[in-house]
């Protein structure tokens, strides 16, 4: 077989080997891969056969039916789906955009740092929240934000004159207004100290001599953070965001343990409308559950993809 | 152009391999003589339970003919229940002895999975979503109606009216009325119900200067509720930091739905219910909006615990028998019988003054329901393996044993012997070295209660099966039902009348947690956020209105 004419990015025409050829010369690598490859087929492709019952009546007793889109139908139809699908939408964004910011922002506060010691200590401490459990975070939150005369943030906004004698107790986590804000602080609570890792290690990377070139040119503290750091941040800030934003449908965890039947309007997701339509009543239909399953899948492939695109063009290569 | 098509194949995996998350691979069997091999103890087994129960409905041929097979023979490989929470004997509180004793007495495996009692339904939800089908399980009635069609249970009839312990049982009416109208019987109930009562902290109402005879309607409850959070029963010296009642949720997920705010809801039934033969939505009806209104008052006065909304009822109870008393609440409506001993003990425990008062039902609710409500029992389901000898002989292991009036019956009712309860002489203390500190001596072959594997500050109160509520006393002469659990099943038996039951259809069983959820958003625009009742109940109407309306015509054709 003739060999197959490859041009490389310098331009130099070079002759490829068949591909039978290079698998044989690399068998040992092969073999050791195929362990990897047997865990992707059993792990992951062979569960996707699972996405056929989104086209079925498919309860936990009986034989599944198909229905065609009679499960897509009713999703499109349905209210809350759409509530879900926004709120998802929204909450994610707006977390990847609180976190990251306050991650880059104390990122270089950390970097101004001059004492090791300290930076080492607050390092550690604002890293803490990220091994909580979301559980253990939605306990504790949910004590310090009670609204019953035991609740601490209303007992303070009560000592300092903010809530009066006639005022009622504020019941931040079953209030549409107030849920939002508080999910945000929480989540900028528990996840910048991790956020600032990769900011912290790009920050490192800077040469010194674009600041001492900064010093001699007479620039302010600030100057510097405006015209050297941020610069140098800002590939890596567009980087965490756009493979960050392929997995906003991926929203769970941290919503199931703080919401509750008041703010469905406001914090419903998508993950969370799945769980309660497959979990939270006695006969679920998975098929339904699978529908709405494989719909934010799609939505989230298309962000993938956009992101890809948006990525070849900032950094000159895809992510997938 | 092969790029391409490869980006393409690799995007659409990448969809599919996201959605498969959502999906179920394993392929129920499509009818029973699929299934005729499976066992239930092979969990791994990815097979369905039989899904077309017409096979499988008839006795066993051995059972026509009149001999059982040998159980022993046929569940050599033991078998698997799952339970809730009512099986007291959890794993940190002599499980394994319960679990070892059964085995010994019965004389087979018995594997016990024991779920998260909050969390009931989800997690078996999950557990069949994951293929895993027990041989029987405890179910709620609630679940159970719902389940009961589909034929995944086992027609027990023939089983229950050939059982050993029919010659028995005293209260035959329970299991009757389980009967669907062709005579099939897919639950079995070993016990009743049980309702809730509600209770008063007697020294709350001391405080206050408030007799609890004194408290006949709703406007005297609704005054000592005003009274508990104006004034300072707690004694803290601050007026205004406590609550009048607390509860886990304003209207409950599970039938009968309104028993932990009985008072509020009176009359109103929020659900599907049987009206004059015929069904209708109790949501929709002026009873409820009343009751709506009420609770809005209730919740703008203090009168209840803002946190009643969200609370658990592990949160409730824990918030109600608290050490701190600050932020808890005089009135909590909870189980009775066992629980007036358990309330009372955690009472104890905490060091709070523990003198209950059990409130008689109020007017409001006597010239409607006519008493506090007695649930639709839960009750024991087999799995149906598509095997009926294996079905029979899981009937004859399990139930049948269950309420043999001795040894076995015993463990359900009492727990395991040396490690809950004994006959042995021995004596003991509980809150050694407080003011609560009481001393416990019982003679050789005194039937008594031990201390709780898991709190030895508490005496063992009972297992799975309430001796007071069992369809089947036990003839062994054993009992220690404590004088408050006496008096508190016997003042609900005084005060109670039977829930009205659960409905049955398909769009019910499929749209119930839509339903629910709606009917949550109603409780909260008006209670909690102030919100025009009518208002709120048209958003109602407009967002499962037509749901409602398919339901009710299901259940009225």
């Amino acid at each position: 077989m003739a060999k197959k004419k490859v041009m490389t990015s310098g331009g130099v025409e070079v002759r490829q080997k068949p591909l039978g050829l290079r698998i044989w010369n690399n068998r040992g690598y092969y073999i050791m891969f195929i362990p990897v490859l047997v865990f992707l087929l059993i792990m992951h492709y062979w569960p996707m056969l699972g996405v056929r019952y989104a086209f079925y009546d498919y309860k936990p007793v009986g034989t599944p039916t198909p229905v065609g889109f009679a499960h897509f139908q009713k999703m499109f139809s349905t209210p809350a789906f759409w509530t879900a699908f926004w709120n998802t939408l929204e909450l994610s964004i707006a977390n990847l955009l609180l976190t990251n910011v306050a991650a880059v922002v104390v990122s270089i506060f950390l970097n101004e740092m001059k004492n090791l010691f300290a930076k080492k200590t607050l390092q550690t401490i604002i890293y803490l929240p990220h091994f909580m459990s979301w559980a253990v975070v939605a306990s504790i939150f949910s004590l310090f934000l009670s609204p019953s005369s035991t609740g601490m943030v209303n007992g303070i906004l009560r000592d300092w004159g903010i809530l009066g004698e006639a005022d009622k107790n504020i019941y931040f986590l079953a209030n549409t207004s107030w849920w939002r804000p508080i999910y945000w602080f929480i989540q900028v609570w528990k996840e910048t100290g991790w956020g600032t890792i990769i900011y912290l290690a790009t920050l490192s990377g800077i040469n010194p001599e674009l600041y001492e070139a900064a010093d001699i040119d007479g620039a302010s503290r600030m100057q510097k953070i405006r015209f050297v750091t941020l610069p140098a941040l800002a590939n890596t800030i567009i980087t965490v965001l756009i493979l960050n934003l392929a997995k906003v449908m991926n929203l769970f965890e941290s919503v199931f343990v703080l919401y509750n039947n008041a703010v469905y309007e406001v914090s419903d997701v998508i993950a969370t409308y799945i769980y309660r339509q497959t979990f939270a009543i006695a006969l679920p239909n998975y098929g339904y559950s699978t529908a709405v399953g494989l719909f934010r899948s799609l939505v989230g492939c298309v962000l993938v993809l956009a992101c890809n695109q948006a990525s070849k063009k900032v950094r000159g290569r895809g992510i997938v | 152009m092969k790029k391409k098509a490869l980006s393409l194949l690799l995007a659409s995996t990448m969809v599919v391999s996201l959605a498969a998350c959502g999906g179920k691979s394993d392929a129920p069997a499509s009818d029973t003589t699929d299934n005729s091999n499976s066992t239930a103890t092979d969990n791994s087994s990815t097979t369905t339970p039989a899904a077309d129960t017409n096979t499988n409905t008839e006795a066993p041929a051995d059972t026509a003919s009149g001999e059982k097979a040998d159980y022993h023979e046929v569940l050599k490989d033991g078998i698997t229940i799952v339970v809730d929470g009512t099986l007291t004997a959890s794993a940190d509180n002599g499980q394994a002895d319960f679990e070892k004793q059964w085995e010994e007495a019965v004389g087979i495996d018995l594997t016990i999975q024991q779920l998260d009692h909050s969390g009931y339904q989800d997690a078996v939800g999950r557990l069949f979503a994951g293929g895993d089908y027990p041989d029987a399980m405890i179910m709620a009635a609630g679940m159970f109606k719902q389940y009961a069609p589909t034929g995944l249970l086992w027609d027990l009839s023939d089983a229950y009216a050939n059982a050993e312990f029919q010659n028995r049982i005293t209260l035959t009416a329970i299991n009757e009325n389980l009967k669907d109208k062709d005579g099939h019987l897919y639950g079995f109930a070993p016990a009743y119900g049980n309702g809730c009562v509600t209770y008063v902290k007697k020294a709350w109402l001391d405080a206050v200067g408030i007799d609890a005879s004194s408290i006949k309607t709703y406007d005297d409850y609704y005054n000592m509720l005003k009274a508990f959070h104006d004034g300072d029963p707690d004694g803290n010296g601050v007026d205004g930091d406590t609550y009048g009642v607390i509860a886990a949720g304003f209207l409950g997920n599970e039938a009968p739905y309104i028993n932990y705010l009985p008072e509020f809801w009176q009359g109103a039934y929020p659900a599907l219910y049987q009206k004059d033969g015929k069904w209708v939505d109790g949501f929709q009806e002026d009873a409820t909006k009343e009751a709506l209104l009420r609770l809005q008052q209730a919740y703008a006065d203090g009168a209840i615990d803002p946190e009643t909304l969200t609370a658990s009822t592990k949160i409730a109870r824990e918030k109600w028998f608290s050490n701190d008393q600050k932020g808890s609440a005089g009135v909590f409506t909870y189980w009775a019988g066992t629980w007036y001993q358990n309330l009372t003990d955690n009472l104890i425990k905490n060091e709070v003054n523990e003198e209950l008062v059990q409130l008689p039902p109020i007017k409001e609710i006597t010239d409607t329901f006519g008493g506090y409500l007695n649930r639709e029992a839960p009750v024991w389901v087999i799995i149906d393996q598509g095997d009926p000898v294996r079905n029979q002989a899981v009937f004859d292991a399990l139930f049948d044993t269950m309420l043999d009036g001795d040894v076995v019956q015993t463990l359900w009712v009492y727990g395991a012997e040396d490690v809950h309860w004994s006959t042995k002489a021995e004596e003991f203390t509980t809150n050694a070295g407080t003011d609560k500190e009481k001393s416990y001596s019982y003679a050789d072959g005194e039937f008594h209660m031990k201390p709780s594997p898991n709190d030895p500050n508490t005496l063992w109160k009972k297992n799975h099966l309430d001796s007071a509520l069992v369809i089947s006393p036990l003839t062994n002469g054993f009992t220690a039902e404590s004088d408050l659990m006496a008096e508190g099943n016997k003042f609900f038996t005084e005060n109670c009348v039977d829930a009205p039951s659960t409905p049955v259809s398909e769009t019910y069983t499929n749209e119930s947690g839509t339903i629910y959820d709606a009917k949550l958003a109603v409780v909260t625009a008006v209670v909690v956020d102030g919100g025009d009742v009518d208002a709120a109940m048209q958003t109602y109407v407009d967002t499962v209105g037509s749901i409602v309306d398919q339901c009710l015509a299901e259940l009225n054709q």
